[in-house]
């Protein structure tokens, strides 16, 4: 802990030899400036709700605060959905703020490749041993890192009710498909409902299921052959992935209401104990184990092999999250109170008490000993082996496309191969 | 009034507020977006001049077709449905009653209240599961009957429209009672000193006098329609598929989830263009009706 | 007062009479108990949930709270920040207001009454506004009031909501003076009336009822205006209310009760405003007279 503190402070002293008489001003966007000595910084994020995550969160901008009087940190808060909205209507404007909270992949290409926002990579030693470039590599285009993150969040976990599972004779999720199948039907015949899911959102079939599912049978370097035009979406082995989802929609696996429920209405489903499994990522894990009278009872597996897949079967589909950005047009004092931002918001503290949380992070330090079992139990499975999450690797109108075309595989709409070939030739007409 | 010259300035001095603001603050912004139509533009990197490519793009997309005819849907269900429950109610509120004003104001409440509060209240009475209507039919017998009304790409657009008629019947049952007020006393007195009855009276008197109001309420049915989204959004995301999905809705999602700028400004151009055509039909069909009268 | 006298004048069948009026009355009302049920129960139902907490409400969605958590409109309060946004939702709601029907029924008054070379092409260019969908006009709409420096001001709100609102007053209201008859104003011109004293004393008064609709039907979309004010304001002190109340759900979550709660707060104003000019939309009728 002091080792690192005390090579954050280094680095920041080297970049403000660094930057010293280079030319301040470069008023940033959005009011931004500095006022005699204090330098004021304008911060974007999504932490509006009182989450954990949201709560460690601000707490963590206000320690820095507290620690650099010289440097004020003015937040907006903006509810995820309408944040999307607002930061690409200002970047049409290219009015982003100081520091502006960014999405790993898709999300945050077209910010780099539009130079709104700047690469962070002198700063990166800060974190030397703490973050493995695995870790950085969402945040990383074309070889320069633009953030940090804090979390690392597997999107397809398969969440179980011990008891309902022991009592149609099962321990844990089934090895194989097949098997999973039987398990499917087994639940179905002793009155629960199977799986739980609410996919009114249209991501949640991409993000918790395709991600994972996709990767058993096309391994994890699918995604970007296809972007690359190595490989295509009409490979059989895709097709069998979302035959897969088509199969389970048809055989009733879900509540039948799952195109109208929302994906925070289908976690009630499993915490009410009417479905005995959830595919959800790990972001329902906090409300599940704080909703639940029984820990114990609550199982966490993976999605099973798939009979013909190339892919790892014990792989989790994941990304890392909560990163932050610093834009394009700071410079000098500005910058340089930026990156010092960056380098004590994440801060052990920061992250231990993410994990307290129940979030996982991606820094490697100790998990504290207050942390849940189930937040060890999913820190374990994704230590194996993690694939790429679809919306965080695809083209954003892409991954539109995923969304709704699952949607109606899922009803019957659209076949599988219908479904391939649209995609394909969407990939097709950017190539 | 053909005293031109006289109120020429009044007649400048009284327009120039209104339209300059409105001149700068909603034509100017949608000309530009119009402009925006020609470009190929993801919001974040320079924009691309691609003349009319994205209007090909539009006629040859299956998506947007879609979304214009759940959107006639739409137009269809609030012109025939809102209107005349709305000028019914109006009629039976347009009286002296004991308690009128409660009734009235219970009337315009779904106008006032938010979307979100619409949305999970239909959207739990259409549930598939446990949903009331559900119940309903199977309390009397007609298990069979039931369905999954919002997750059956058969039945969710129906759902939806019953929802959005319902919304805003309030809005027009207040523009009906302003126009009511407008209907001068002395007709129905004549009317009923030759023995009309109330129903006659409405027939002969009040119907032909609430003609321009009529129109009114449709024009704005219609434009409303066109315009719909935020109900739809959250109601139901225009899924399942793309079943319940509208143009402003397809048009937004392509904007600012897609980052399609300049294809999001092609679709609104379809929009106006379309509004604009049922526009005019509406008002020469509803025209001619009353000249034939 | 004529007709009541009418109606009160004995006559042969005065029983029948009364019998039929009374069954035509409880059909009536057994018609409004209907209509009222049906649109009262969302907002019932709202207020009852804003008493539930999460596990409450989804356990039990149409119960009453089985333990009634009054702490969601605190907590409503400060996740929604009230204290700040409500004021400043009332600043643009009602300003926007004021100005859109003041200079809309100015202006709806000589496309309305006076016949000039464009005014079919104004009144038509005004009605087209009814016809823009307002996302389209976000982007232009933010990088217009960068250029003239209006983002982040109460003013730069006000005047897009003024734009978009004025065609629907136009529209209304024209329709509504256009209805009058022809020599109203005629008297008065004889008389030495100016056109603006004409519009105050003669015009404006019976055009009352359509002026309340506007001003409720202004209010409402001013208070509930929703993506102009997440594009064009950045200053947390400047905030309006509908930006507040998305506060509670968040990607993964959602605090029901709060939400229910903030959302309750929220329409109070409206109902006042509706309140307060209903009686101008039907006051013909509390004169006395039975229509229909």
């Amino acid at each position: 802990m002091k080792s690192w503190k005390s090579r954050s402070l280094v680095a920041s002293a080297a970049s403000a030899m660094l930057l010293l008489g280079a030319c301040s001003g470069g008023d940033g966007a959005s009011g931004s400036g500095s006022n005699g000595d204090q330098v004021e910084l304008t911060f974007w994020n999504i932490w509006t709700e009182a989450s954990p995550q949201n709560e460690a969160s601000k707490a963590a901008v206000e320690r820095f605060m507290e620690e650099n009087p010289d440097i004020k940190i003015v937040q907006e808060n903006i509810a995820h959905d309408q944040f999307k909205v607002k930061v690409k209507t200002q970047a049409a404007g290219r009015q982003l703020p100081d520091l502006v909270q960014v999405w790993p992949g898709a999300e945050l290409t077209p910010l780099v490749d539009g130079e709104l926002i700047q690469p962070i990579d002198d700063i990166l030693d800060t974190w030397d041993g703490v973050i493995s470039d695995t870790m950085f590599a969402d945040y990383n285009v074309d070889g320069a890192q633009y953030a940090v993150p804090a979390n690392v969040t597997p999107t397809s976990l398969v969440y179980y009710n011990k008891d309902m599972l022991a009592e149609a004779g099962y321990e844990e999720i089934p090895a194989t498909y097949d098997e999973f199948k039987q398990l499917i039907e087994d639940l179905k015949a002793q009155g629960d409902i199977p799986i739980t899911l609410g996919n009114k959102g249209q991501w949640l079939l991409q993000s918790s299921y395709i991600s994972t599912i996709g990767d058993r049978m096309t391994g994890s370097d699918f995604l970007q052959d296809v972007l690359a035009g190595e490989a295509e979406f009409t490979d059989e082995r895709f097709i069998t992935a979302v035959e897969v989802i088509q199969e389970m929609a048809e055989m009733e696996a879900f509540n039948n209401d799952f195109n109208t429920l929302d994906n925070i209405q289908h976690r009630e489903l499993f915490v009410a104990k009417e479905a005995a499994m959830m595919i959800d990522g790990a972001w329902s894990l906090g409300p599940i184990v704080e909703a639940i009278e029984d820990e114990g009872n609550l199982g966490i597996g993976v999605f099973p092999e798939i009979e013909g897949g190339d892919g790892d079967p014990e792989a989790v589909s994941a990304v890392t999250g909560t990163g932050i950005a610093i834009n394009s047009e700071l410079e000098g004092k500005e910058l340089e109170a930026a990156q010092k931002f960056l380098q004590e918001f994440y801060s052990e503290d920061y992250y231990t008490e993410l994990m307290e949380g129940d979030i996982l992070v991606a820094a490697d330090i100790e998990t504290p000993d207050s942390a849940s079992d189930a937040l060890k139990r999913v820190s374990e499975i994704i230590s194996k082996k993690t694939a790429p999450v679809y919306d965080a690797t695809v083209p954003v109108d892409l991954t539109d496309a995923i969304n709704s075309g699952l949607q109606e595989v899922s009803i019957g709409t659209l076949t599988p191969e219908e479904f391939a070939e649209n995609l394909q030739r969407i990939v097709d007409n950017s190539l | 009034m053909d005293t031109v010259s006289k109120t020429k300035w009044p007649i400048i001095v009284g327009m120039a507020p209104a339209l300059l603001i409105y001149l700068v603050f909603a034509i100017v912004p949608i000309l530009i977006s119009f402009y925006y139509s020609t470009m190929s533009w993801n919001g974040f990197s320079d924009m691309e001049f691609i003349g009319l490519a994205n209007f090909r793009e539009a006629l040859g997309d299956p998506i947007f077709w879609q979304s214009l005819k759940n959107n006639l849907y739409v137009v269809a269900a609030s012109v025939f449905g809102q209107v005349p429950i709305a000028l019914f109610f109006a009629l039976l509120l347009n009286r002296k009653l004991k308690g009128g004003k409660i009734f009235r104001t219970i009337g315009f409440m779904p106008v006032v209240i938010s979307t979100v509060i619409i949305s999970l209240v239909w959207g739990m009475m259409y549930n598939s599961r446990n949903g009331l209507f559900n119940q309903l039919l199977g309390a009397v017998g007609l298990e069979s009957w039931a369905q999954n009304w919002l997750g059956d790409p058969k039945w969710a657009m129906i759902s939806v429209c019953i929802t959005i008629i319902w919304q805003f019947i309030g809005l027009y049952l207040i523009i009906f009672l302003a126009g009511l007020q407008n209907i001068p006393d002395e007709l129905y007195e004549a009317a009923e000193i030759d023995g009309a009855s109330g129903f006659k009276k409405t027939l002969n008197i009040t119907l032909p006098m609430m003609k321009e109001t009529i129109i009114v309420a449709v024009i704005l049915c219609i434009s409303g329609s066109l315009r719909t989204f935020d109900l739809i959004y959250v109601m139901t995301s225009g899924g399942p598929g793309h079943s319940t999905e509208v143009l402003a809705m397809y048009m937004f999602d392509q904007t600012f989830s897609s980052t399609r700028f300049g294809y999001g400004s092609t679709l609104s151009i379809f929009i106006f263009i379309f509004s604009l055509g049922l526009v005019y039909l509406a008002t020469l069909i509803l025209r001619r009706k009353s000249a034939a009268d | 007062m004529v007709q009541s006298t009418i109606s009160e004048r004995p006559s042969v069948g005065e029983k029948q009479a009364k019998k039929r009026k009374f069954t035509k009355k409880t059909i009536i009302y057994l018609l409004l108990t209907l209509f009222a049920l049906v649109n009262a129960y969302p907002i019932f139902w709202m207020f009852l949930n804003s008493f539930k907490d999460n596990a409450d409400f989804s356990s039990n969605p149409f119960g009453l709270p089985v333990q009634w958590m009054f702490e969601n409109y605190v907590t409503a309060w400060e996740t929604a920040r009230l204290d700040v946004y409500f004021l400043n939702s009332l600043i643009v709601s009602v300003g926007a207001v004021v100005i859109t029907v003041a200079t809309g029924a100015l202006a709806s008054y000589f496309l309305a009454r006076f016949r000039f070379k464009m005014s079919k092409m104004v009144y038509g260019f005004f009605v087209f506004g009814l016809l823009i969908p307002i996302h389209a006009t976000l982007v232009p709409l933010f990088i217009l009031e960068r250029q003239l420096g209006l983002l982040n001001t109460h003013i730069g709100l006000i005047l897009p909501y003024i734009a978009f609102n004025l065609p629907l007053t136009i529209f209304i209201l024209t329709s509504f003076m256009r209805a009058f008859p022809k020599d109203i104003e005629e008297s008065a011109i004889m008389d030495g009336c100016g056109v603006f004293r004409i519009f105050w004393s003669i015009i404006l008064p019976m055009t009352k009822p359509a002026i309340a609709t506007v001003v409720i039907l202004n209010f409402i979309n001013n208070w509930n205006e929703f993506s102009f004010a997440l594009v064009l304001i950045n200053d947390e002190a400047l905030k309006t209310l509908p930006l507040g109340l998305t506060n509670f759900s968040g990607q993964f979550t959602t605090n029901y009760g709060a939400q229910m709660a903030g959302l309750t707060m929220a329409i109070v104003p409206i109902l006042i405003i509706y309140m307060l000019l209903e009686k101008h939309i039907v006051k013909g009728m509390t004169a006395g007279a039975v229509k229909g």
